[in-house]
């Protein structure tokens, strides 16, 4: 009679996790723990004193009129960028909800924005608002019918419109991609029920599609709203946070207190204000888009 | 008055051309009943009269006003989905309301139809429950009342039975044929089941690749088909086809067997023909032979009991048939016997028109 195969120790599979669990500690929760650390320090380049400087740095951010103005901007851009494009999207969406001849191609040309890299977005966007050689001055001009001379990346009633502009234009794609793929999983029938029991849009979208889509709306509401509040590369590209400090946001504000002035401490204070927003904005978001249940 | 007039309905997807050329009047309080196997178009002309397919040409009109163009919620119409497309986050009293309430109705008047309806379907326990809290038959039962909490001049049912297992729908049935004595509105029923269609209709419309082979009372379509295709669709047991020729006083099967058809005369002898025999007009053979029967013997192959009647299967000039007999006629494969046939019931039908003689 054979033998029966002795069962493997049952806690080999834990063993196996361990590396992965270690590489993981390593690289996320120890430079979370270190920059904890450093923030109540005391680094710089300016000084050879690294000592333990308590609160120093968290009370210098409430104090940092440069601070609260770039939040200022994060939100301002995130306020009015992300209904747009979740409008934007939501539009574009229906268009495409009917067959039509060629309705595959036109889907994959429009989502080409979101495909390229932000900072490479901004540089084109940069060249093409350019004043005196960028073709959007050259187009407005036609339609003027005298030379424009518009300073998109430099006047201040004028930035951020066009920032506002390129980010749209890069991410409405991808809430039209999201909302087309959820509107096509709405019951047709139930629409069409809507319809003939006399239901116009408005009603139909509120009581029928929207409930039916809403869970992948939020998702998307959720990962573009974080998105924003981080923005960074697409306004380096256009105007490194400029005129002045017009358009720095909250990202372009830590980077340059971090790798200009190399403020290491009082940079690593701000990166874990930003987390404390966070996870209390997400937190209450998740709950309030009933996402948790 | 009639309450759907549909003249000249073509509707073509691309180059598939599934409704072709309907022509159709339904009176007003009738329970008109489309059936035809699946393909025939007509799930497409149900749709097109409710608005939601665009009508290629021809005219639509509903209740004397000519809605062709018309969006399906300025038709004044209600249909009941095979799906039922219940709304999901709607409970089954607001499901009821979406239309009265789509429709600016008081709220008062609401709650009233609401009531009378739940009531009038025995779903007054249920107004607060959310639909994937119900079961098919309650599901049903609550499409079925957010359609007649409507005054609308045409309900539409599109296979609205075909969801449920086989005892529901027959409870269903009953359901609906009872809310039309009741209502007293107008109805149109699509249905691929030849028995729904039978017991529900006042008129039948029986479709075809597109166009209507027949249209008529149940009882007239089945007893008087004009083709061939009418006599198989509608009975079950089908009806059994027997290729035969004409002689003078009858038929003469392929195996020679002779059967005269009394009170007809041909002067087509010769001519082949296909003789449609239901497997109801068959009988076992009694002590006498009754006038207008045929009598001929033949050995039992195949017995199916179905509890009040048995289907027996048996060869016949040079093919099977179906016969439907009393329970306790035949008892084993295999027995010879005779049975009597209704010659008086037979239909002749042309080969290649396959159109009935």
């Amino acid at each position: 009679m054979p033998a029966i195969a002795v069962h493997p120790d049952r806690n080999f599979k834990y063993w196996l996790l361990t590396p992965a669990i270690f590489l993981l500690l390593l690289v996320g929760l120890f430079p979370l723990i270190y920059s904890l650390i450093v923030s109540f320090m005391r680094i710089d380049m300016m000084d050879t004193d690294t000592s333990f400087a308590g609160l120093y740095n968290y009370a210098n951010l409430f104090k940092d009129s440069r601070l609260w103005w770039s939040l200022a901007h994060t939100l301002l851009i995130t306020a009015i960028a992300l209904p747009i494009e979740l409008l934007l999207g939501l539009a574009m969406a229906y268009l495409f909800l009917e067959k039509m001849p060629g309705r595959q191609i036109f889907i994959a040309l429009l989502v080409l924005p979101t495909i390229i890299s932000p900072i490479v977005a901004g540089a084109t966007w940069r060249l093409l608002f350019d004043n005196k050689y960028g073709p959007i001055n050259q187009i407005l001009g036609w339609f003027a019918g005298e030379r424009v001379n518009a300073l998109w990346t430099i006047n201040p009633t004028l930035v951020y419109p066009a920032i506002i502009f390129c980010e749209i234009w890069q991410w409405t794609p991808f809430m039209f991609l999201i909302l087309l793929a959820a509107l096509s999983n709405v019951d047709k029938s139930q629409t069409e029920a809507a319809e003939i029991d006399g239901a116009r849009f408005w009603r139909s979208f509120r009581y029928i599609v929207l409930p039916a889509i809403w869970p992948v709306m939020a998702i998307a509401i959720l990962i573009r709203g974080l998105d924003l509040f981080r923005i960074f590369d697409i306004i380096w590209a256009l105007t490194q946070g400029g005129p002045g400090t017009k358009t720095e946001t909250i990202s372009i504000y830590a980077y340059v207190q971090g790798f200009k002035q190399f403020e290491t401490s009082y940079t690593a204070a701000i990166a874990f204000l930003v987390i404390a927003i966070l996870t209390i904005v997400c937190t209450w978001a998740i709950r309030r888009m009933g996402l948790a249940k | 008055m009639s309450d759907l007039k549909i003249t000249n309905l073509h509707k073509h997807y691309g180059a598939f051309h599934a409704v072709k050329g309907i022509d159709l009047d339904v009176p007003s309080g009738e329970f008109t009943v489309l059936v035809g196997p699946s393909g025939c178009g007509k799930s497409t002309l149900l749709r097109t009269i409710a608005g939601l397919e665009e009508a290629s040409s021809g005219k639509v009109e509903i209740g004397g006003r000519d809605v062709t163009w018309a969006r399906p919620r300025d038709r004044d119409i209600a249909m009941v989905f095979q799906n039922y497309a219940l709304y999901p986050y709607l409970n089954v009293k607001e499901n009821i309301a979406f239309g009265l309430r789509a429709r600016k109705f008081a709220s008062a008047e609401v709650e009233k139809r609401v009531a009378r309806a739940a009531e009038m379907l025995g779903i007054g326990h249920l107004l607060q429950r959310f639909p994937r809290e119900l079961s098919g038959g309650q599901r049903q039962r609550v499409a079925i009342g957010r359609a007649i909490v409507r005054d609308a001049i045409l309900y539409l049912f599109d296979e609205p039975l075909s969801n449920l297992d086989a005892q529901l729908r027959d409870d269903m049935r009953v359901e609906i044929k009872r809310l039309h004595q009741e209502l007293g509105r107008t109805m149109i029923y699509v249905t691929h089941d030849q028995i729904e269609a039978m017991t529900l209709a006042d008129r039948i419309v029986l479709l075809r690749d597109g166009v209507i082979e027949q249209l008529g009372a149940p009882l007239d379509l089945f007893e008087r088909p004009s083709t061939r295709f009418v006599a198989g669709f509608l009975g079950s047991p089908k009806m059994n086809f027997l290729n035969a020729t004409l002689s003078p006083d009858g038929v003469t099967l392929a195996d020679g067997t002779k059967l005269s058809l009394p009170g007809r005369k041909t002067s087509k002898a010769g001519q082949a023909v296909i003789l449609g025999l239901r497997p109801q007009h068959i009988a076992m053979a009694g002590k006498t032979v009754a006038p207008g029967h045929e009598r001929v013997p033949v050995t039992i192959e195949l017995v199916q009991p179905t509890g009040s009647r048995v289907q027996v299967t048996m060869p016949l000039g040079g093919t099977s048939i179906v016969a439907e007999l009393a329970a306790h006629d035949v008892s084993r494969p295999g027995e010879k016997t005779h049975i009597d046939i209704d010659m008086t019931r037979a239909v002749i039908i042309d080969p290649t028109t396959e159109k009935v003689i």
